[in-house]
């Protein structure tokens, strides 16, 4: 089975060939079923492989596959090869399987619009893409599916391009993460440079022997990967692109801007843990960004009235509990939130897909509500995603993962307690958030009549993600409540996280707080939203409070500084420098070349006696030369 | 002639029979098809031999002619071309009045003449196989008998390339005089004795005869004019077998004699190479005619070749065959997509003819756009790796000025390449009549593109067997 690695990223990819060449021939009805098809087989494909590498392999050694290499010259010799262990293998079945219910989905939602094969051609290219991303055993073909996904991003965020706005934030989307990217391709010449090899598992082992811990060519190497993290998983400073790119469909929403590809950066750090173990003060910046930004991003995510807005500054936020746990060592964790993330989240973006078809189109929370009776199946839907997302205690698996963080937070010998308590402090904002959303769709006064469709295709994706969102922590329970079965498979591709000596009392209370701190975040939701409804519109209507709701309603200001500070002065010195020196060197350049055209057009005159001249001279200097000198 | 001799030889004898074949056809009857399908057939049969006397291989075949695997290799590639330019001719001639049958009579002699030059160990095989190419293709260029420019292009093509024979002539009688030899092996024996004014002076004028044959400036004149003139299946031919044959000639007899005994020689090659790259991609820039803009740019890779060339040593070697190799199958796409495009009224040959291309004939236009990127050197296109092993080679042998101009000037190239490729994509000014698209050369592109794709992704093939050609298995 594992030999059939190379099929799982590749079948995307012939999925994307068949649509973007005959799109226009097939029918709609065809190209979805080429669609969801191709990663289907690639998510059968995948589960077939996690089959045998979990059963006949105990030890979880890593399975690589090369497929050719591309070319060769001299120490240069960038092959195509994949890369199979415990963290990989997690994150293809999770992509996979997540990709092939929102494909399925999509074919419903998607109906009677314009680009319906155009759509699936992007969202399997988008797939392949992914999949190589995370199975690519060298950092070139990493990078390659990393720019693959960004592509497809920016394609589905400006999907319907007639609307100058949706392409605004495709275009915002692109450069921002570009940012990071680029500081990602300078790491990679970095790397290859003072290491001389790109193959991942190999430049792990060098830079480990030849780098001493806090070095600073491993700061370096560290810090300039972790820019191209930032960028892709939207985390301070580099978050602001997120918000916008909800103006994709919804779908791309939950595939690309929630459960995958925004995760990358998780993927990266994780991939190349040996990088960030050697560099100490970046592994804390890891922790200190990730816990900055789930805080303020909580915050914003309590102001917005756009439905999806909320959902966008929520994986912002849940993003940046796993950067907290990737800076702090808890590498399982991290994985493990990733997962769980990807199941709700996924979850309830589908949700608020429907609600949002269900509703005409319509994002804004407040010109909704009392749907709970209309639209029982987004309900029970969203409120599986919403109480996953809260943490609710025991039953949900939004609980196991996040306990799993803020404890080795806690626990760990490079976490802390303030890093703690800002976690803590981010699951309560992430309960009153998330039930916010919750109470005022679906419950209070009807405000605008739903449409009602009933699609199969609809729910099924809702029911299986749902069913995913509340059962998959069970995989992985606290210490005191039985086995840690993911850290356990996952330690054999990434180190366990180094704990402080702490006694099992201080576990029990700990693992109690993250308990207790999502029901008071709840009940807080329920008191302000159901029962004192006039209490939200009192703290606005303060000074203060209007201030501050408005400050986070723009996401604490950073589009507005990035304006001032950036974008700006850039514009500003553009302007300033049209037509000065700097572009007369190029223009002069281009001038020059088209100088010398004209001139040896001249040469060619069409008559003969004037070409067997050149050619006779020519000869003649080419002898004389050969011969005189 | 010993029994082997004739087995190493049969992909050559059969080479030879099918034109005769064709003309004795066509005594009986004549039919534009039946002929076709007899070259197709010669073709074919003729490259399967190449694996039977592969076996005999290497073996020198009387003074005159070596049956190696480098000859193998390179007869191979010219029958592959020739192959496909006898596809896309089907459909071009089809469309034209004139008698077709013969035209192929005259394409086979000529892939005859130019896979003897690739077997010539021996300057009278080299001169035999050089007139027998050249004549055939003055034929060719004026096949189309009724164009003004077609004849205009012959007559330019013939008068010019007996100037250069009479060079290459003289260069050869020079070094005759010298060493008293004409076979390549007793050569190579004499210039280790030393360098000496009549070999020096003898092979700067051969350079001068193969320089034109090359269109390498300053002796590249005539392309523009020929190739525009020429029907577009024949300027395929020309840009590839012809010039192809003749630098593998050209790679096995500088072999024979050190370069570095002829410093001078050295740097003249150096010269040619930096003008050609310099001038084709300069000419080609607001070009506005798309044959000869394919003219310029085979200019100018030809230059880029020399630079390979130049490195000597065994990676120059492949960076050389696979060089070739990648540039036939873009050219022969380029012209491929001129010939198919014509329609009954004639060539489109305009940049505005080429205006919105991609909303009638949108495969035509993305192969097209493939074959320019490759062209033009860009990843995932066979071009990007063979350009790639050239500037290697070049880096490797220390040649920084050479490396620096193949990458300016490709730059310089890109400007054109892309010129075209935009005019395709842009808006449609006015309904152009494309002539349908005939199926062989549908198929001729067809499969040219996915060579190119294939050796752009998957250069390891191509690269394993040039590999054994050099080394031997």
């Amino acid at each position: 089975m594992m030999g059939l690695l190379w099929l799982v990223p590749l079948l995307p990819f012939i999925g994307f060939i068949i649509l973007a060449l005959f799109g226009k021939r097939i029918s709609n009805r065809g190209a979805a079923a080429v669609g969801c098809a191709s990663v289907g087989l690639s998510a059968v494909i995948s589960m077939l492989i996690a089959a045998d590498f979990i059963s006949f392999n105990p030890d979880g050694r890593a399975y690589s596959q090369v497929l050719w290499t591309w070319l060769q010259v001299g120490g240069f010799r960038p092959q195509i090869g994949l890369y199979l262990d415990s963290l990989s293998l997690i994150m293809v079945l999770v992509v996979s399987f997540v990709a092939f219910f929102i494909h399925l989905y999509s074919a419903a939602y998607m109906r009677g619009d314009d680009g319906y094969s155009r759509f699936f051609a992007y969202m399997n290219l988008f797939v392949g893409s992914m999949l190589t991303l995370v199975l690519a055993d060298n950092l070139l073909l990493l990078y390659l599916g990393w720019e693959g996904v960004g592509l497809c991003s920016y394609l589905l965020i400006g999907f319907w391009y007639r609307d100058p706005a949706n392409i605004r934030a495709a275009v915002k989307a692109f450069i921002i993460t570009r940012v990071g990217d680029t500081s990602m391709a300078i790491g990679l010449f970095f790397l290859f440079l003072n290491l001389g090899s790109l193959n991942i598992q190999q430049l792990l082992g060098l830079a480990s022997r030849s780098w001493p811990i806090g070095s600073g060519m491993a700061v370096a190497g560290a810090a300039l990967l972790l820019g191209g993290a930032l960028g892709k998983s939207a985390q301070l400073p580099l978050q602001t692109w997120l918000p916008d790119a909800m103006a994709g469909p919804t779908p791309v929403s939950a595939l690309i801007h929630a459960a995958t590809m925004v995760t990358a950066g998780v993927y990266l750090i994780a991939r190349t843990h040996v990088l960030f173990e050697l560099a100490p003060q970046v592994q804390a910046a890891v922790a200190v960004i990730g816990a900055v930004t789930l805080l303020v991003s909580a915050a914003s995510a309590l102001t917005q009235v756009d439905i999806k807005r909320v959902l966008a500054y929520s994986t912002i936020s849940q993003i940046g509990y796993m950067f907290l746990a990737l800076g702090v060592g808890a590498w399982s964790g991290a994985i493990f939130h990733f997962m769980t993330h990807a199941f709700f989240k996924a979850l309830l973006f589908l949700a608020a897909g429907v609600i949002i078809t269900a509703m005409g189109g319509e994002h804004d929370i407040f010109k909704m509500g009392g749907l709970r009776k209309t639209l029982p199946l987004a309900f029970w839907a969203f409120l599986a995603g919403a109480a996953s997302l809260a943490a609710i205690p025991f039953i949900t698996a939004g609980f196991y993962s996040k306990d799993l963080i803020l404890w080795s937070v806690f626990s760990s010998t490079k976490g802390g307690v303030w890093l703690w308590l800002t976690g803590l402090a981010g699951a309560f904002l992430t309960a009153l958030y998330i039930f916010r959303v919750f109470f005022v769709v679906f419950f209070g006064q009807m405000k605008a009549i739903p449409l009602r469709k009933r699609e199969t295709l609809f729910i099924i994706p809702l029911v299986v993600l749902a069913v995913f969102s509340v059962i998959a922590g069970f995989v992985d329970l606290p210490g005191w409540m039985g086995a840690e079965r993911f850290t356990g498979f996952i330690s054999t591709s990434l180190p366990l996280t180094q704990t402080l000596p702490v006694g099992g009392g201080a576990e029990f209370m700990v693992d109690l707080l993250g308990a207790v701190v999502p029901l008071i975040g709840l009940l807080f939701a329920y008191l302000i939203y159901i029962r004192k409804p006039a209490f939200a519109a009192n703290v606005v209507r303060n000074q203060a409070g209007r201030a501050l709701n408005r400050f986070w309603l723009a996401g604490w200001g950073f589009d507005a500084a990035y304006d001032i500070l950036l974008v700006r002065p850039f514009d500003r010195l553009s302007r300033m420098l049209r037509g000065d020196a700097i572009d007369l060197v190029y223009s002069g350049i281009a001038w020059l070349n088209r100088l010398v055209h004209l001139l040896l057009s001249g040469t060619e005159t069409g008559r003969l006696r004037w070409y067997v001249l050149v050619l006779g001279f020519g000869g003649a200097i080419l002898i004389g030369i050969a011969v005189l000198l | 002639m010993a029994p082997d001799d004739l087995r190493a030889l049969l992909p050559f004898m059969i080479l030879a029979a099918s034109p005769v074949a064709v003309i004795l056809a066509i005594a009986f009857y004549r039919g534009h098809a039946l002929s076709f399908i007899i070259s197709i057939a010669g073709l074919l049969i003729s490259f399967g031999s190449l694996f039977y006397s592969f076996r005999y291989a290497p073996r020198a075949v009387t003074p005159l002619l070596i049956i190696d695997r480098y000859s193998l290799f390179f007869t191979g590639l010219i029958l592959l071309a020739t192959l496909a330019v006898s596809l896309i001719s089907f459909g071009y001639l089809e469309n034209r009045s004139y008698r077709r049958g013969e035209y192929y009579a005259l394409l086979l002699s000529a892939a005859l003449g130019a896979s003897t030059l690739v077997a010539s160990s021996h300057f009278a095989s080299f001169f035999l196989g050089l007139e027998i190419l050249s004549l055939s293709l003055y034929a060719m260029v004026a096949y189309t008998r009724g164009s003004r420019f077609s004849l205009e292009a012959a007559f330019k093509y013939l008068v010019l390339a007996s100037v250069s024979s009479a060079f290459l002539l003289f260069g050869m009688a020079l070094i005759y005089s010298y060493a008293g030899t004409m076979e390549l092996a007793g050569l190579a024996l004499v210039s280790r004795a030393g360098p000496s004014v009549f070999a020096t002076a003898g092979l700067a004028m051969m350079l001068v005869g193969i320089g034109f044959k090359l269109a390498l400036a300053p002796f590249h004149m005539w392309t523009p004019d020929v190739y525009e003139g020429a029907p577009a299946p024949v300027s395929a031919f020309v840009a590839t077998v012809s010039k192809g044959a003749v630098f593998a000639l050209l790679v096995r007899y500088f072999s024979a004699f050190s370069l570095h005994d002829y410093p001078y020689l050295f740097w003249v090659l150096a010269g040619i190479s930096i003008l050609s790259m310099l001038i084709g991609n300069l000419l080609a820039l607001l070009q506005n005619n798309v044959k000869r803009i394919l003219a310029y740019s085979s200019i100018s890779q030809l230059g880029y070749l020399l630079v390979a060339f130049l490195a000597s040593g065994p990676q120059s070697f492949a960076a050389v065959s696979y060089y070739l190799a990648s540039y036939f199958v873009a050219m022969l796409g380029s012209f491929g997509i001129v010939a198919v495009l014509a329609g009954p009224r004639g060539e489109l040959v305009n940049l505005e003819d080429y205006q919105g291309l991609v909303w009638n004939r949108p495969w035509l236009a993305g192969i097209f756009t493939g074959m320019l990127l490759s062209l033009a050197g860009l990843p995932l296109t066979a071009g990007f790796i063979a350009k790639f092993y050239i500037v290697s080679a070049g880096v490797q042998a220390g040649q920084w000025a050479l490396v620096l101009v193949l990458a300016a000037s490709s730059v310089i190239g890109l400007f054109y390449y892309v010129r075209v490729i935009a005019a395709m994509y842009s808006k449609r000014l006015e309904a152009v009549p494309y002539g349908e698209v005939p199926v062989g050369g549908g198929i001729a592109v067809a499969v040219l593109t996915v060579a190119l794709l294939w050796l752009g992704i998957w250069p390891s093939t191509l690269i394993g067997i040039i590999q054994r050609m050099i080394y031997g298995n």
